[in-house]
């Protein structure tokens, strides 16, 4: 029964690191193009999520169009968080974007905290129900995320992997001065990347929020935080090692809490960290060790 | 005095040092030529400890140091310039100077606080002397980074000679100067070896190599082809073929 | 009264907590483990005076050097990883830290009720100062002696070689390790020394005022120790305690009027901060053209140039600020 148990705990964590993997995905995407982290995105993306509970009430649209108003809404503060924080800072002070996207992260949480007046919101699940396999139970509203999340990264890979707009932030990311002497504008596919990934954001935002029931400026913390360690676990600017991550951390949350409490769960996802920067400083399939 | 042994670096599936033996004397000015792509920047890299070799040894007066970090051969002599200047552009000429370990083992055997805080005995003389050799003594307290390029390249030249090596790897000292600059940089190096300091150049400008070195070491695609005096080397089919090809032909 | 000398109690530790991730920055690794250090330090003194009955001094030293050591044992695996990594892997060490004291329990009874950490509830009743008879003023005091000290200290080592080291460790690696720096020495000495004074504030923290829990040393306390010296800029001491009068004395204490609507400021005045001057507020050029305004200040002599400096110092401030307009202004036309 124990092991039933763990094994229902790893599955529950495996579909709920779907989200994970694509706030890891929002950070890896940033890096890979530009080799800054925002320390934004885990707050614009649930920034994102309320924008499109708000949008969703105003329009009076059925409750699954949230996904949709959320993917909206995130990719234009993502395009926000480019333009405040980075477009005008010089390339040259690489602590001035870090410090401008903490004040940004710091800035959005209270506006959010500001306009719910602290309390957390109710988020529309989508699908409820359990679908029982002998005496195995998978949650709907997460085999419900797992596949929007997969179908969201499925888009992304499509974009990135099989069009011009791709072909281009790839070139940015791989050689900034040649891709500008080819003709890419720069500020364009940085500010591209911005929008996509925050999309991305605003979607496991809202998945997130429609999983937990619902949306609080209290997951923004934690939510960077596991954002991030994702991104190093997989390997920075490697998306296959962030969604793979994102899985793991997940499943290793779940069963960290199984074994040992909801209060001790981070600390242990936080040793796995600390394993992986020993062992494998460059992450599951980071092609460089540790440098950048 | 240096002595690499077969030492071999590939990335991947490239190699870019294969299989290079050489041997350079104590007190002697070895030039390192060959094409661009050839391998002489890993080689210098190689050798300063910055990578390290697939296979092969690095020998240092009998110590094999191929394993070992960079501070820790720069403790046993080893210093270097870098292709393009890297200085610490914040800090001031003479801190920049400052930063330099020496290499002294009876300095290195003072206690921790002067060492490292106030200096030692004989360091601000230790460091007078680099100062003064740069020529830039009038700016000891400008920042590098406002400095004239070939400035900067005086100072960087200066902080390697700080550390007091025995043995000096100089890569492409010569880039971006003219003539004349050039000239001054020849009656450098010479000085630098009158001194008893053992000189390995890297370097693209033939006439300079040809006037200022004993014996040149000629690498191509990664592999030696050729060592000798500088007459000697001319004359060699096989560098004329690969390097000096065109200019013969 | 008692409301400034508070005040002026938080910029004093804020200060301290600023200059343990200003040592650090310099040598260009970004530590976000230094609310970390500060709750060990604030949790380890804080039993040794409430526990053991130690006395103060050697119970803060103690705080200092066990956080320093813990410290010193991160960074050895941290500092495998540079720049954004060593940001990942710092912030997940502090959040570690936080959630160990989250789950810390050591109580003992003494005259009658339990002392001690106790988890979530946070370590209560850390009476050191009211229990000596210590007033509010001489508290105060006693941690302006302290910042005193360390800015002090710092302020002559980044005078001294180790100045220029840790500067040139920051500035580039390679040519550091090229002119026979251990940079593994180097850096892990830097986050020794940013641990001890972080651990500190903490136990100054801890002591003025009496409670802490985990909550105190959470991300965002983080997140100011790396704000201030880096709004400040690095070029000297002095930019972190100007980022922390700023910062805690104007933005947190001195909008209190605006309500809720200062927080929300806050951030927006550090994205605006940076885009304005992404160097710091005090970055190397303004310290000199400053430092060379206080010279003729106070040399007779130049009693009028003096005047005509700071009207130069006017002029440069709207200069910059019409580049600003023309900057925002070519950006959107184009």
């Amino acid at each position: 029964m124990l092991f039933i148990d763990l094994l229902q705990s790893i599955a529950d964590g495996l579909l709920f690191g779907a989200t994970y993997s694509l706030i890891g995905i929002g950070f890896t995407l940033v890096f890979g193009v530009m080799h800054k982290i925002n320390m934004a995105y885990a707050a614009a993306s649930v920034a994102g999520a309320y924008a499109g509970l708000t949008l969703l009430k105003l329009a009076g649209l059925p409750p699954l169009l949230v996904i949709i108003m959320a993917c909206l809404a995130g990719a234009v503060f993502g395009l926000l968080t480019y333009v405040l924080c980075f477009w005008l800072i010089p390339l040259s002070h690489p602590l001035a974007t870090l410090m401008s996207t903490v004040g940004m992260l710091l800035l959005i949480d209270e506006i959010v905290v500001h306009l719910t007046a602290g309390m957390p919101v109710n988020y529309p699940t989508v699908m409820g129900g359990m679908v029982s396999l002998g005496s195995f139970l998978l949650r709907g509203d997460l085999m419900f995320i797992f596949t929007i999340a997969v179908l969201a990264m499925a888009a992304l890979m499509y974009l990135i992997y099989r069009t011009r707009l791709g072909l281009a932030t790839r070139a940015v990311s791989q050689q900034p001065v040649a891709a500008q002497l080819c003709g890419m504008r720069l500020g364009q596919v940085n500010a591209l990347t911005f929008t996509i990934s925050g999309a991305l954001g605003g979607i496991a935002g809202s998945l997130i929020g429609s999983a937990v029931g619902l949306l609080s400026p209290l997951l923004i913390a934690p939510l960077t935080v596991k954002g991030l360690i994702v991104t190093v676990i997989g390997g920075l600017g490697s998306i296959p090692g962030a969604i793979i991550a994102g899985l793991l951390v997940g499943a290793a949350e779940n069963v960290f809490q199984f074994v040992r409490g909801v209060t001790e769960r981070d600390i242990y996802v936080m040793l796995l960290l600390f394993v992986f920067l020993v062992f494998r400083p460059g992450g599951i399939l980071g092609a460089d060790p540790g440098r950048n | 005095m240096l002595e690499l042994r077969q030492l071999c670096k590939h990335f991947g599936g490239v190699r870019a040092v294969d299989q290079v033996s050489l041997r350079v004397a104590k007190g002697e000015i070895f030039g390192l030529i060959g094409p661009n792509g050839s391998g002489k920047s890993t080689t210098v890299n190689l050798i300063a400890g910055l990578l390290l070799p697939t296979s092969g040894r690095i020998v240092l007066d009998g110590e094999d140091i191929s394993s070992l970090a960079t501070h820790q051969r720069v403790a046993r002599g080893i210093a270097r310039t870098f292709q393009n200047i890297r200085l610490f552009g914040q800090l001031t000429v003479w801190q920049n100077l400052w930063v330099a370990e020496n290499r002294d083992r009876q300095q290195r055997a003072q206690p921790v606080m002067p060492r490292w805080f106030w200096g030692c005995e004989g360091d601000r003389e230790r460091l007078g002397i680099a100062l003064e050799f740069s020529g830039l003594a009038h700016k000891r307290d400008d920042l590098a980074a406002n400095l004239s390029f070939g400035e900067q390249r005086r100072l960087e030249l200066a902080r390697a000679l700080a550390s007091q090596p025995k043995l000096l790897l100089l890569d492409e000292p010569a880039a971006g100067m003219n003539a004349q600059e050039i000239e001054e940089l020849d009656a450098r190096i010479r000085r630098i070896r009158d001194a008893g300091v053992t000189v390995l150049l890297i370097e693209h400008h033939m006439e300079l190599v040809m006037a200022v070195t004993d014996r040149i070491g000629v690498l191509n695609f990664g592999q030696k082809i050729a060592e000798g005096s500088p007459a000697m080397v001319q004359n060699d089919a096989k560098v004329r073929e690969a390097y000096l090809g065109t200019a013969a032909a | 009264m008692d409301f400034y000398l508070g005040l002026l109690q938080i910029i004093g530790v804020h200060t301290l907590l600023g200059l343990s991730a200003y040592v650090v920055l310099l040598t260009g690794q970004v530590s976000l483990a230094q609310a970390g250090f500060m709750a060990i330090g604030a949790y380890v003194s804080a039993m040794l005076t409430v526990l053991a009955k130690w006395a103060l001094v050697p119970a803060l030293l103690t705080g200092g050097a066990a956080a320093a050591a813990v410290a010193c044992l991160v960074g050895f695996p941290a500092l495998r990883v540079r720049g954004l990594m060593l940001v990942v892997a710092t912030l997940a060490f502090g959040e570690a830290v936080r959630l160990f004291f989250f789950n810390f329990d050591y109580q003992i009874a003494m005259g009658g009720i339990k002392v001690g950490p106790l988890g979530g509830e946070g370590f209560r009743q850390i009476r050191y100062f009211p229990e000596n008879g210590w007033t509010t003023f001489q508290v105060m005091v006693f941690i302006w002696l302290t910042v005193g000290v360390v800015m002090t200290a710092l302020w002559w080592m980044d005078r001294s070689r180790v100045g220029a080291v840790l500067r040139a460790v920051g500035e580039d690696e390679v040519a550091a390790q090229s002119a026979g720096l251990n940079l593994t020495a180097v850096k892990v000495s830097a986050m020794t020394l940013g641990g001890f004074i972080a651990g500190v504030a903490g136990g100054l923290y801890a002591h003025y005022t009496t409670h802490i829990e985990q909550g105190n040393f959470n991300v965002l306390v983080a997140t100011f120790a790396i704000a201030y010296p880096i709004l400040g800029g690095l070029s000297n001491v002095f930019g972190t305690l100007a980022a922390v009068v700023f910062i805690q004395g104007f933005l947190i204490e001195g909008l209190r009027f605006l309500g809720d609507w200062r927080n929300l400021l806050f951030g927006a005045l550090i994205v605006l901060a940076m885009n304005v001057r992404p160097g710091g507020l005090l970055d190397a050029q303004t310290m000199s053209k400053g430092l060379s305004a206080l010279r003729r200040l106070l040399d007779p002599a130049y009693g009028s140039a003096a005047a005509r400096q700071a009207i130069d110092g006017l002029k440069d401030a709207g200069a910059m600020f019409r580049r600003l307009i023309a900057k925002w202004k070519g950006a959107f036309g184009a």
